[in-house]
């Protein structure tokens, strides 16, 4: 096909601001899919971002669309709506020459909605804003159209307005689409250059990798090569998503769709890479894309010691298909062997496990989540830390750096005051705030990421009640005050609870840390102290007193079964419990101190 | 109105059964020697009462007395499909027989007459047998009295729990300090072997109330004494009370002291304490109740009884309107049943053993289960003696004073 007729497209948006919603409508309307298919929102192809609104992988598909008598083939590359997931956005806008901004006709321009815009500002996408929900009883239109010419600096004169849920206008928008988006510009003589910006493993035929071609064209039969790996490989079969995979004789300049190559490991095709004709091919690679950073860091453990090996298949399996993804066996005295894992964010993380307890049923311990650290020792040596148990001594330390974000929130505005105190509370350093209309603010601050893992999201939401949004970017490393908290339960340390945090909030992140504990242990036969200390110096303590009376009064002939049943269920807790010295601790204390982790600090 | 926090006053029953019948462990055995061929106790459950204390969760209805005819016609169904399944010729022998509740005295003399009437068929008492009636203060008049000494009944065991008119009003129960006083004196012309039911740590119960209460009991003509601590059951209306804070549970620390404090009044005044919550004047050990602590086997019947037999414990259903629907079709009506492999008796025989004050006998443990306690619970039994919960008397393994407050967390590591 003439690249002439070709439009490759992204639709970026706030979460549930109609994303998704609006690529069905598309693929309705153009007759991709059909009205049964409709129905699921089909681009979501995991459950999990389905069930949240979310699309996490991108996902491309190819719709055919008369206008005028004349067939174009439109290719929607979906993007992940969340702020975890920049980069995906980011690889998915690449492979782009024109975006579909979707605002929600009432919410107007939210925190995702910018970060996304100025993703695809920066690469020089056409951006086509586009109001959705206009069949909603309470719209506001105009103010939105205000922020959007206002906050992101795009004339919003002639912006759509349609409704994804009804079908309302959309043929305005594959006009729009058409007549908008500069057609691919690649040359088609010229040797072949593609860009890899996704791939994924499928159990059947391998490695599928998504490509965009740029210029030249790939058919079966080719030998090409990965520039980037430095591999080559034969192509087995070509073909566009529609939305299933559907091979076809080639795929020429401009048009977007996959490859298979009997590659079977994932990790040797990279995002981003340059895929060329192994003889004859270009010299020039596509810029590609940085690797995405894990900023976040967890501990994940089997409830059940025998699940480890389990773990690590699954994993591995998770890992597959999510390069972002990353994990490295570790060893807690608390929680015996499991795995430290690595994620681009907290979503991310929620996701990764989530998929595991969900899908592969698996019962997980998960440890507090934590940032990346840097230390530079005495010794000139910059370390990074992931995990709270390698902190070295403080006598070894010289400085302790933590990632610092700028973060972006956008809030009604009588919510800014609080919104301020929550980031002076946290450490922030406020930069501006910018209103966007009589209702509403943007606030920009310089926050450590630690905070923001913390709990930031849910103070965000119950303070502004749901309106609040926020996206943040981390920009660099600083040195702080920072401290490794060590969780100490009558007298034996926990490594599993140690916590990197600020010395200016230690005390009370321990105060409450030791509270949550000592409901989570049971009495024992001798009183328990739990203590929060750095170092040597105990910040914070609670006791648990002991226990002075457990015994059934009655055991008659009807009652002999029921408790013998609660005794065996008992012991089949203790069973699941660790040894602490002489201290048990059930897993479940584990657990509560991570979720409570959100509901107070 | 009904003697909860009683021993047995929820089900049970008993009797050695045949082929359940197994050697007494026991190193003081007060009960007569088992018919090694036979079940020798029974228990029967009776479930009416004139209302619901709010401390009840036992299987019992209120202001239901019209229910009381159709429940008398199921008992007759289940007494003969039990007569059919254990091939009964005539009535059984039994060591003993426990009548519980509910309130079996709530029944009116006549029907009373009608219960055991019918129990004579299927039942009769050993020479020298136990045969036990769980009443309430309130209501035992001297007619009903009279229908309990006709059919023989010769233990009652009463529903008193406090002499401490503030402690009866917060457990709703129906009766005074003074009318139990009377009752207990009135009946202890009739009955030598007479019990009574005591509640402590009841919300808002000083140490002086509870002393006060256990010397009362001490000054009466009573052969036997069950203290209880109160209990919150879930779906009693005072589980709900306690967790809105409307009701203050006592500490554990002044639950262990009145406890504590019932065991040395008791024992001081001569009763001899020999299970976790019962003392008895010597000879005066509940019979019925050992049969339980020494796994042995009992027939059962009525709503919400239970029974052992040939290794399986079952439960009946426990809705009384259900148990006696089924029965009137003549169809048994069971809630759970649990066929007990022979690791799960002998483990399940510790854990009522140990509850015991003389405890384990180890030997006679070991003749009766073909294994070794050491086997079955080394670990624990050494943990627990170093802990200073545990100790060896003689023969036996049994609890110390300290281990009896704990006795809970030590017999769970025997399961």
């Amino acid at each position: 096909m003439d690249s002439k007729f070709i439009r490759n497209f992204s639709i970026i948006a706030h979460i549930d601001h109609g994303k998704s919603t609006l690529a069905d409508q598309l693929l309705l309307k153009s007759g991709t899919i059909t009205e049964r298919e409709f129905r699921e929102q089909i681009l979501d192809d995991l459950d999990i971002e389905r069930s949240r609104g979310i699309t996490v992988k991108a996902r491309s598909v190819t719709i055919n669309y008369k206008l005028n008598g004349q067939n174009y083939e439109l290719n929607l590359i979906d993007t992940p709506g969340h702020v975890d997931f920049h980069y995906e956005v980011n690889r998915s806008l690449a492979a782009c020459e024109g975006a579909l901004l979707v605002v929600d006709a009432f919410q107007g321009v939210q925190a995702q909605t910018v970060a996304n815009a100025y993703a695809a500002i920066n690469v020089n996408l056409e951006i086509i804003p586009v109001v959705n929900k206009i069949d909603l009883p309470v719209i506001r239109v105009d103010e939105v159209l205000e922020e959007v010419e206002n906050v992101l600096g795009l004339d919003a004169s002639d912006a759509l307005r349609v409704s994804a849920k009804t079908g309302m206008n959309i043929e305005t928008v594959f006009e729009a689409i058409i007549k908008r988006i500069p057609p691919p510009a690649g040359n088609p003589n010229a040797p072949l250059k593609a860009l890899v910006f996704d791939s994924k493993y499928d159990n059947y035929r391998g490695v599928v990798t998504y490509i965009r071609i740029v210029d030249g064209s790939v058919k079966p039969g080719d030998k090409i090569k990965f520039m980037r790996a430095g591999i080559s490989s034969d192509v087995l079969e070509v073909g566009q998503f529609r939305p299933e995979m559907r091979a076809c004789g080639g795929l020429g300049t401009g048009q977007v769709g996959y490859l298979l190559t009997g590659i079977k490991d994932l990790s040797l095709v990279t995002v981003g890479d340059t895929v060329t004709m192994a003889v004859g091919g270009t010299d020039q690679p596509l810029p590609g894309y940085l690797k995405p950073k894990q900023m976040v860091f967890c501990g994940m453990y089997p409830i059940d010691a025998t699940g480890f090996e389990t773990l690590r298949e699954e994993l591995q399996k998770l890992s597959m298909n999510d390069s972002s993804f990353s994990f490295v066996p570790e060893t807690s005295d608390a929680l015996g062997f499991g795995f430290r894992c690595g994620f681009l964010g907290l979503l991310h993380m929620e996701i990764v496990q989530q998929r595991l307890e969900g899908e592969q049923d698996m019962d997980l311990i998960q440890t507090a989540p934590n940032v990346t650290y840097e230390i530079l020792t005495r010794d000139g040596q910059v370390r990074t830390i992931d995990n709270p148990q390698d902190v070295p001594d403080a006598g070894v330390i010289e400085e302790f750096r933590e990632p610092i974000a700028h973060v972006s929130f956008i809030v009604p505005s009588e919510n800014v005051g609080t919104i301020m105190q929550l980031c002076q509370d946290r450490r922030g350093i406020f930069k501006n705030t910018e209103f966007l209309g009589p209702q509403r603010a943007q606030i920009h601050y310089e926050l450590p990421l630690s905070e923001i893992v913390y709990d930031m999201y849910d103070k965000l939401k119950s303070v502004t009640r749901g309106y609040g949004t926020m996206d943040y970017e981390v920009i660099g490393f600083l040195a702080a005050d920072l401290v490794k908290m060590d969780i100490l339960v009558k007298g034996v340390r926990v490594d599993a609870l140690s916590t990197i945090v600020h010395r200016s909030t230690a005390e009370r992140r321990g105060r409450s840390l030791v509270k949550r504990l000592k409901n989570e242990i049971s009495k024992h036969q001798f009183e328990i102290a739990i203590q929060a200390a750095i170092g040597s110096r105990v910040i914070a303590r609670e006791t648990i007193s002991a226990l002075r009376k457990n015994v059934t009064s009655k055991c008659y002939g009807g009652d002999i079964t029921r408790k013998r049943k609660l005794l065996q269920k008992q012991k089949e807790g203790k069973k699941r419990m660790k040894q602490f010295g002489e201290v048990e601790i059930p897993q479940k204390a584990f657990l509560t101190v991570l979720e409570s982790n959100r509901e107070d600090g | 109105m009904t003697k909860h926090n009683d021993k047995s006053a929820d089900t049970s029953a008993a009797e050695s059964s045949p082929g359940a019948a197994e050697p007494s462990v026991f190193t003081q055995t007060q009960t007569s020697q088992v018919d090694e061929s036979g079940v020798t106790a029974v228990y029967i459950h009776v479930p009416f009462c004139l209302h619901r204390c709010g401390y009840c969760d036992f299987t019992l209805v209120a202001n239901q007395d019209d229910l009381i005819p159709d429940y008398l016609a199921a008992l007759k169904n289940e007494l003969e499909s039990t007569a059919a399944d254990h091939a009964f010729h005539g009535p059984q022998s039994m060591d003993t027989i426990f009548i519980g509740g509910g309130t079996p005295t709530h029944l009116s003399p006549s029907h009373l007459t009608e219960l055991f009437s019918l129990l004579q068929r299927y039942f009769h008492l050993t020479d020298g047998g136990e045969f036990s009636v769980e009443a309430n203060p309130d209501g035992l008049d001297d007619d009903r009295i009279r229908v309990l000494k006709d059919f023989g009944v010769n233990r009652l065991s009463l529903g008193v729990q406090s002499f401490d008119d503030d402690c009866l009003r917060l457990l709703e129960r129906r009766h005074s300090a003074a009318e139990a006083i009377e009752t207990i004196q009135r009946c202890s012309d009739e009955f030598d072997n007479l019990s009574a039911d005591l509640i402590y740590a009841v919300p808002g119960q000083s140490l002086r109330s509870w002393t006060t209460t256990l010397k009362s009991a001490i000054s009466l003509p009573l052969s036997h004494i069950s203290t209880y601590g109160l209990t919150y059951e879930q779906g009693t209306p005072f589980y709900r009370r306690a967790n809105s804070g409307e009701l203050r549970r006592q500490t554990d620390e002044t639950e262990r002291q009145q406890y504590l404090t019932g065991i040395g009044l008791l024992k001081g005044a001569g009763f001899e304490h020999y299970e976790v919550s019962n003392f008895a004047k010597n000879g005066f050990r509940c019979r019925h109740n050992q049969t339980y602590w020494q796994g042995r086997s009992y027939f059962a019947a009525g709503p919400g009884a239970a029974r052992y037999l040939n290794g399986r414990r079952s439960t009946n259903c426990r809705s009384v309107a259900r148990w006696i629907r089924s029965w009137s079709d003549n169809s048994p009506c069971i809630q759970e049943s649990e066929d007990l492999n022979a690791e799960e008796k002998a483990r399940e025989f510790m854990m009522l053993a140990l509850r015991m004050i003389d405890g384990l006998n180890i030997e006679a443990f070991e003749r009766r289960f073909g294994v070794s306690v050491r086997t079955l619970a080394g670990e624990a039994i050494q943990r627990h003696i170093a802990g200073g919960l545990l100790e060896y008397h003689g023969k036996n393994l049994r609890l110390t004073a300290e281990g009896l407050l704990l006795a809970d967390s030590v017999v769970v590591d025997f399961l």
